[in-house]
């Protein structure tokens, strides 16, 4: 139990730090072909949960693979996660982790560094294999003004 | 070769209805012009009537012309807007976003309203106020509401103002048989903050030339000939109101658009309609997702951006997902024409800040009101000009002061 939350938690920062660099396909290394992603944020005004991005695996490559043509917020992205809660079903087979999730923007001209955005990482982690694998990764943000916005995954 | 300050400044040798003097976008007395000519005067689209579906429902409105509003579905389920302002010591009276209360109550000395109102609560109202005083005396203010054009609500400040048909006039007609085709629902509300001036953003959705910011609209439309996309064609109407032509979008050229075949009741097989109503309204349809932009302009270089995703309230769970899904792709935050379209105009706000000295903005692209007209902004501006009594390409020959005196 030790030794895998140990690994799941090193999962979760991997992650974190993988997107940060914007390294997608080293992100996507720790992807199961099954993986899904969605993020989402609850609006009071309409009582409603908006899903901002649902993609499969094969969805997310797309993603990865077109955004270098577009128009992006040059301004890096750190991601702070704190690994809450490990629950590892009783076949030891996966795990639901729970992280809070803070996204810090600096802004590329000047370097100041602003809050970005504030949320919960909501992540299904296979344990079946050599080392943790993200089957699904449910990111539900508290913040639901991001300004312009940003084309990389939290 | 380069310019000096005097040419960099020097109106353009263009007809002055063909651009504008940046001193529109950044100066704090044009603003509050706009505010009291222009805010204060039309009709806004404020909330959709399915986020006040049932009796006693609330939704807070912060109004362009700095009003704070509270619409309320009364009993008797009509819709009626009041200011959100406790008559008695001009508290808010309502504080969260959206809820459900038979009875609005101040929560600094519990006065009371119902949903038509009337004060019906003024506690030890008599041993203070004695003969002096009385609820009628004290009932909330009403503002002009209707609902219509697909189920939204709309609301105007001024008494006296005309009917909202008569602001929309024929603009929306276009797109009336997809608005009415079937009851809408709000799947999205959202607000961006963003330090720019309200104006360029509607100029950036009164516009297509900055297609060519976006890949994803290149690659879906412009580059395929048989598109139809340079034929699409402006069409002004009175009032500022301006409506952009249907296409056909080739969703399949962009890898992963995730589009669906799902569709929208009336609207042509993966058409896409837009039409933009003076001054900060646009409703943009495309395939199977409406899309409302309305803004709070909070200063000459602030604004609150309102983003409203709509499907139809007899969708499934599965059809709802998946108007999510497409809406995704390119209008939630993380979309990718949405962040560009307010990068650029954030960009725009940055770069023509008041004193960095702009030079004269361009609107001046003829093509027989095809798509790359900017026929669009032009017609914006002139009601802009009518209404504020100061013309955009030359707007301080009217002094501001005498303008505020008038």
């Amino acid at each position: 139990m030790n030794a895998n939350r140990t690994q799941v938690e090193e999962l979760v920062y991997d992650t974190c730090m993988l997107l940060d660099a914007r390294d997608f396909k080293g992100f996507l290394g720790h992807c199961d072909q099954q993986f899904e992603y969605r993020l989402s944020a609850y609006s009071p005004e309409i009582k409603r949960e908006m899903t901002w991005l649902d993609h499969d695996r094969a969805e997310m490559e797309d993603l990865f693979q077109t955004l270098p043509k577009h128009n992006t917020d040059p301004s890096p992205l750190t991601r702070n996660a704190v690994v809450y809660k490990v629950t590892v079903e009783e076949t030891g087979k996966r795990a639901s982790v729970v992280s809070a999730l803070q996204v810090f923007k600096t802004a590329v001209n000047g370097g100041v560094t602003q809050l970005f955005a504030i949320g919960k990482y909501f992540d299904t982690v296979a344990l079946d294999g050599d080392a943790p694998r993200l089957l699904a990764r449910h990111v539900k943000l508290d913040t639901r003004d991001l300004g312009w916005g940003h084309h990389i995954p939290f | 070769m380069s310019r000096t300050s005097a040419q960099w400044t020097q109106k353009p040798k263009l007809p002055p209805t063909h651009y504008a003097d940046p001193v529109i976008y950044s100066d704090p007395d044009i603003f509050g012009e706009e505010k009291e000519k222009i805010f204060r005067k039309v009709w806004h689209l404020a909330v959709h009537e399915s986020e006040v579906a049932n009796p006693y429902d609330y939704r807070v409105y912060q109004h362009p012309g700095g009003t704070q509003l509270v619409i309320v579905r009364g009993e008797d389920r009509k819709i009626r807007t009041f200011y959100n302002i406790c008559p008695h010591r001009g508290n808010l009276l309502v504080y969260e976003p959206a809820g459900n209360a038979k009875k609005l109550v101040c929560i600094f000395h519990q006065w009371a309203f119902n949903g038509k109102g009337d004060c019906i609560d003024i506690p030890r109202g008599e041993a203070g106020y004695q003969e002096r005083l009385c609820k009628s005396d004290v009932s909330l203010k009403e503002v002009r509401t209707e609902v219509g054009y697909g189920g939204f609500v709309w609301v105007n400040l001024d008494d006296n103002c005309g009917t909202l048909a008569e602001h929309i006039g024929p603009a929306l007609d276009y797109m009336l048989p997809e608005l009415e085709a079937e009851p809408l629902e709000t799947l999205w509300y959202y607000q961006a903050h963003l330090n720019t001036n309200f104006k360029l953003i509607h100029d950036t959705n009164s516009e297509f030339y900055h297609d060519y910011l976006h890949y994803y609209n290149r690659v879906t439309g412009m580059l395929d000939p048989k598109s139809g996309y340079f034929q699409r064609k402006y069409t002004a109407f009175p009032n500022g109101h301006a409506s952009v032509g249907s296409m056909e979008v080739k969703y399949d050229a962009y890898k992963g658009s995730g589009r669906s075949e799902l569709g929208w009741p009336q609207l042509p097989h993966k058409g896409w309609k837009l039409v933009d109503l003076f001054p900060c309204i646009t409703f943009n349809l495309r395939t199977s997702v409406l899309r409302i932009d309305s803004y709070i302009p909070l200063a000459p270089d602030h604004v609150i951006l309102e983003f409203r995703i709509l499907g139809l309230k007899s969708d499934s769970a599965g059809q709802r997902r998946q108007r999510e899904k497409d809406a995704a792709v390119i209008w939630s935050p993380f979309g990718r024409n949405l962040h560009e379209d307010l990068l650029a105009s954030s960009g725009q706000g940055a770069a023509m800040a008041q004193g960095s000295e702009p030079m004269y903005v361009l609107q001046a692209r003829e093509e027989d009101h095809t798509i790359h007209d900017e026929v669009g902004m032009r017609h914006y501006l002139a009601e802009w000009s009518r209404r504020m009594g100061r013309s955009a390409s030359n707007p301080l020959a009217v002094p501001l002061a005498r303008a505020h005196a008038a």
